[in-house]
């Protein structure tokens, strides 16, 4: 007998390879005749090419092809703006952008070669914060008026009257920095030319398809020349979607040399090469009723894309928009402005613009909840959106477990005792916060589909084959395919393999980002199992000699209903469906849209997403009031997923996004000095490590999602966005001062402990 | 990094040829950890490594017969930590020891090349201090010896000759009722190097501090000990205030270092801090 998966603890299905270090990824891809790729990087934030001479690292032993920006087409990619190219084109607009890359039999030679490219730059002057971008008399990095790289603007309600009628008023700037993904495996790429002269990449991506579409747009190439692998990757936290260059170098210098080219950033390139996180200024001004209900939102955020926009305008509005839909509103109002700088560029990670509001609105309802006497707990409860109400942006919310997360969050960490607790007066004090979050499980926006296709092969053995090209970055996208297609036949999950992405043979698909693969691919994994069910019963049912209707799948085989005697193994249908007039094999694909809208371009209405997941986190500090150093002592994250078809794979998920929470709130800080990364290694950029984090705790609240497969939607995003407030709101209950730029550095605290001081001996 | 040669001596005046020899060109190697990073970088590009691992009079740890802790140069962290002769004749170096960095260069990492690195934002150094440790170095010529405090010159930089190595670590016996402590500070949880070590080392009679002994590292250059620190305590009566005063002059007396990990002005509130902190401790008076 075969036992269902859904629902039960299962090990990732590709667990085993990794953990036996026969996994392979980009980096291991050895080809015959395979050359290693290094990147010459510019040293200046702002520069003007004069000229690259090359011809001497052309003569280094070894070295295959050099290339420079004249090598690539002239066409730039990018997502709302085609504003990068794959090497510098006359001008470097942030250190570490990619200006020359060589190929050469051995690494060292090509690094050696690379110490011979000359390039002559006419440094420019810098632009290394938002305010000079938007100074009038900045020059426009991209050229055009100014260096406004987009802007979004929307005024529901009436925001000026309610602010009037609010019983309470705040404003407040916060301001978040940039994070680097951190993930284990650095960037990198394999790209070869096949013998049809094709170009052929394995690459560490959470989107083989948007890979490919990206490679055929900047290298001017039909998409059907290219094909795009994804090996077994090493993390991606939304930095291996679509905006590094390291894909886009490999596969032009495989062009250049006509042979396979390795290129795998170390970690130093890793830093200066990936995006990081985007950081961001929000003011924030609430309107609030007495009892704490949110009658009008005000909000100005100005962020920092760096040199190149990416996806950073996609990441801004979800700034901008989401968090408004966890509430109950009416009167909302924002202005949001992108702006390019001589920065490294920012871009997508875990959370993708949630974190940063998040931060801002989670520590402002603190504030004011104090200022009212009411507990923050409260608030997020009276103001929280409920099943089956539609947002002031349109959204429909099918299922919402937020009152759950925080009942477990408060129950965890004993809440109500903790806030009677009399404050401490020792030099290390405790202080409890919360914080609460909403995200989407997938999003229109992308383009104007939201589907997912998968293929299902059943072999003459009776197990099957997946084929979807949703990448697997460590979060279980294969697992929770071979779960599903095994539940649907009743096979073991041990009788499902799932191939890894591949766009010669995988169905097309959007790839991993939103928070979509469960609920999109899950559905669609669903129906495609369920059209290869169908078509084994119907081959059943001739060599049973019953209609289909009275047959029904079970424990790996067909049987008659109530007649479990009367049963094939599938091994045996699927031959029968094979060996015959007019056989086949049993392979069927299955599609699943969601019933979602594109948000209307004017007044961004729509329902963009099939499901909304929540979180709330709750924890416990405790700050040194004379080295003003902040050590979380207690986290309890609780997520909504809908129904946890993994629950092994949730907990994973969501305390490694507390973990990378506490890291960005407390330990990360990408330091830049005049445009230049200054601590790209992992003893300047601290990351948290196992002793850096207290005992991390997480609970899952199932509010069965009437979109989702079995229930489920996204699940564990949305762990790493309520997490930073609740961490400054922590600090503040512990010692009464309030930070509001991250990240709260011991400095930070020790300097508002003065301040307070201060204040308090003037009042005296 | 570079191609190099790899060569491993058999005895300390064969090794100290090759590093005569060849200056520049060549490196010792005891653990690696910080050399194989600046090779791996480029930072430095040797033609030649010279392993010490073959020389057995770098190893070991023992008494001997003055009393003295004897420590080979190649001995690791991890080792010094369990030890038992240095857990009973210099239990704060034990303990140190068993927080250098992270288990993986624990044990990996030497205390000889430790030292030798010069690196700040260690350990090692101002515990042996103030335990008032030697460096016996090492050559063809003969052997030397330094005290740990001229062996350390400044922000990476040793009194060692390019044709010399550390041999041991000599540690003299302990006054028999001195106790003493180290602490580290880390700027944050997921830091593995301090940006401010204290290490002290007292005695007392009844209320009386009778000698001290404060050393503070990590947050300056290189690691010392603090004369005006000191001489706040000792003849003192032991109070609150009194170990006050003396963090307070601790954290005058350092020239602080003022960079990623810490300001100066931050630097030197957490040496106050930690000093103070580490004195009440082994007073026996409340740490606030």
């Amino acid at each position: 007998m075969s036992h269902s998966p859904i629902g039960q603890d299962t090990p990732q299905v590709n667990a085993r390879a990794k953990v036996l270090g026969r996994a392979l990824y980009a980096g291991d891809i050895q080809l015959p005749g395979l050359l290693h790729g290094k990147v010459l990087r510019s040293p200046y934030p702002s520069a003007r090419i004069a000229a690259i001479h090359t011809a001497r690292a052309l003569a280094m032993p070894g070295v295959r092809a050099v290339v420079t920006g004249a090598d690539a087409p002239r066409a730039g990619w990018g997502v709302s703006h085609k504003d990068r190219h794959i090497l510098a084109q006359d001008v470097v607009r942030f250190a570490g952008e990619e200006v020359a890359a060589v190929a050469a039999e051995t690494e060292e030679q090509a690094r050696d070669a690379l110490e011979c490219i000359q390039v002559e730059y006419e440094e420019l002057p810098a632009i290394l914060s938002p305010q000079e971008a938007l100074d009038e008399e900045a020059p426009a990095l991209h050229g055009g008026a100014d260096n406004v790289s987009h802007r979004i603007r929307f005024h529901r309600g009436d925001v000026d009257a309610a602010m009037a009628s609010a019983h309470l008023v705040h404003e407040a700037t916060y301001r978040t920095h940039a994070q680097y993904p951190g993930y284990l495996e650095p960037m990198g790429t394999v790209a070869s030319i096949d013998p049809e002269g094709r170009l052929h990449v394995w690459t560490s991506t959470q989107s083989v398809f948007l890979a490919r579409a990206r490679l055929a747009a900047a290298l001017q190439l039909p998409v059907s020349r290219i094909r795009v692998t994804a090996p077994a990757v090493g993390g991606g936290f939304g930095g291996k979607i679509i905006e590094d260059a390291n894909t886009l170098v490999a596969a032009l210098l495989a062009l250049k040399a006509q042979a396979p080219v390795r290129l795998v950033n170390n970690r130093l390139e890793d830093f200066l090469a990936a995006c990081s996180s985007l950081p961001e200024e929000i003011t924030l001004k609430l309107g609030m009723s007495r009892e704490g209900l949110v009658v009008a939102k005000d909000v100005r955020i100005l962020a920092d894309c760096g040199a190149y926009s990416g996806l950073c305008a996609e990441i801004m509005h979800v700034s901008a928009m989401r968090s408004d839909n966890m509430h109950r509103l009416h009167n909302v109002r924002c202005d949001a402005t992108l702006v390019y700088t001589n920065n490294p560029p920012h871009g997508a990670f875990r959370g993708f613009g949630g974190t940063q509001m998040l931060f801002a609105l989670n520590s402002h309802l603190d504030t004011m909840a104090r200022s009212l006497g009411l507990d923050t707990l409260d608030v997020h409860r009276r103001n929280a959106i409920d099943r089956g109400e539609t947002s002031v942006h349109g959204w429909q919310i099918g299922s919402t477990g937020l009152q759950e997360c925080l009942d477990q969050c408060t129950q965890a960490l004993d809440w109500h005792t903790a806030r009677k607790r009399l404050p401490d007066r020792g030099t290390r004090r405790r202080g409890i916060g919360i914080g609460a979050a909403m995200h989407v499980s997938g999003n229109r926006t992308i383009g104007n589909w939201d589907g997912s296709t998968v293929l299902v092969k059943v072999n003459e053995d009776g197990r099957a084959v997946v084929h979807c090209a949703e990448g697997d970055m460590g979060q279980g996208a294969m697992t929770v395919l071979a779960q599903i297609v095994a539940h649907e036949l009743t096979i073991p999950i041990e009788h499902v393999h799932v191939a890894p992405p591949d766009t010669d043979v995988s169905p097309f698909c959007i790839g991993s980002l939103a928070s979509r693969v469960t609920i999109v691919s899950g559905n669609a994994a669903i129906v495609a199992a369920r059209a290869a069910r169908q078509t084994l019963l119907d081959a059943a049912a001739a060599l049973l000699g019953v209609e289909p209707a009275a047959l029904e799948l079970a424990a790996g085989g067909v049987q008659v209903k109530g007649e479990p005697a009367r049963r094939r193994m599938l091994a045996e249908v699927v031959r029968h469906h094979i060996w015959r007039h007019g056989g086949q094999g049993v392979q069927v694909s299955g599609t699943w849209d969601a019933k979602t809208e594109m948000f209307d371009a004017k007044t961004l209405m729509g329902n963009i997403a099939p499901a909304y997941s929540f979180a709330a986190q709750a924890v416990e500090v405790e700050v040194d009031t004379e080295t003003g150093r902040v050590d979380v002592l207690r986290s309890f994250v609780a997520d909504d997923c809908g129904k946890a078809l993994n629950p092994m794979a949730v907990h994973g998920q969501s305390n490694g996004a507390a973990a990378q929470a506490i890291g960005w709130t407390l330990y990360e800080q990408l330091h830049l000095d005049g445009g230049r990364l200054a601590n790209g290694n992992f003893a300047d950029y601290t990351m948290p490590t196992i002793d850096s984090l207290p005992e991390l705790c997480s609970g899952i609240v199932e509010s069965d999602e009437p979109n989702g497969p079995y229930g489920a939607k996204g699940a564990s995003e949305t762990a790493i966005l309520p997490g930073p407030a609740a961490i400054a709101n922590a600090v503040f209950d512990a010692v009464g001062v309030r930070i509001t730029e991250l990240p709260i550095t011991p400095e930070k605290v020790l300097a508002a402990l003065q301040a307070q001081a201060l204040e308090g001996r003037r009042d005296e | 990094m570079n191609d190099f040669d790899f060569v491993e001596p058999a005895s300390i005046a064969e090794a100290s040829r090759i590093g005569g020899d060849l200056g520049d060109e060549a490196r010792f190697i005891a653990g690696g950890t910080a050399l194989m990073l600046a090779l791996r970088q480029r930072m430095l590009t040797p033609t030649h490594l010279v392993s010490l691992a073959r020389l057995a009079p770098l190893r070991g740890i023992e008494l001997d017969a003055q009393g003295a802790l004897r420590i080979g140069a190649l001995t690791l962290h991890a080792e010094v930590a369990a030890s038992d002769v240095v857990r009973r004749h210099a239990p704060m170096l034990a303990a140190m020891a068993g927080q250098v960095a992270n288990p993986q260069v624990r044990n990996q990492g030497t205390l000889g090349g430790n030292l030798c690195y010069a690196d700040p934002a260690t350990d090692p150094p101002t515990c042996l201090l103030a335990l008032d440790a030697r460096v016996r170095l090492a050559s063809h010529r003969g052997t030397r010896e330094l005290a740990l405090v001229d062996f350390i010159v400044d922000y990476y930089t040793t009194a060692i000759e390019p044709d010399e190595l550390v041999q041991e670590i000599l540690v003299p016996p302990l006054p028999t009722d001195a106790t003493g402590h180290y602490a580290r500070h880390l700027r944050t949880a997921a830091e593995h190097r301090p940006m401010a070590s204290t290490a002290v080392l007292v005695q007392r009679r009844g209320d009386i501090c009778t000698d001290a002994r404060v050393v503070v590292g990590a947050a300056a250059p290189v690691p010392r000990r603090l004369a005006r620190a000191e001489q706040a305590l000792i003849g003192q009566r032991i109070t609150a205030d009194c170990v006050a005063e003396a963090a307070s002059l601790a954290a005058a007396e350092i020239t602080p270092l003022d960079d990623l990990r810490g300001s100066a002005d931050y630097r030197r509130q957490v040496v106050r801090v930690q000093t103070e902190r580490t004195l009440s401790g082994l007073f026996g008076l409340p740490v606030r």
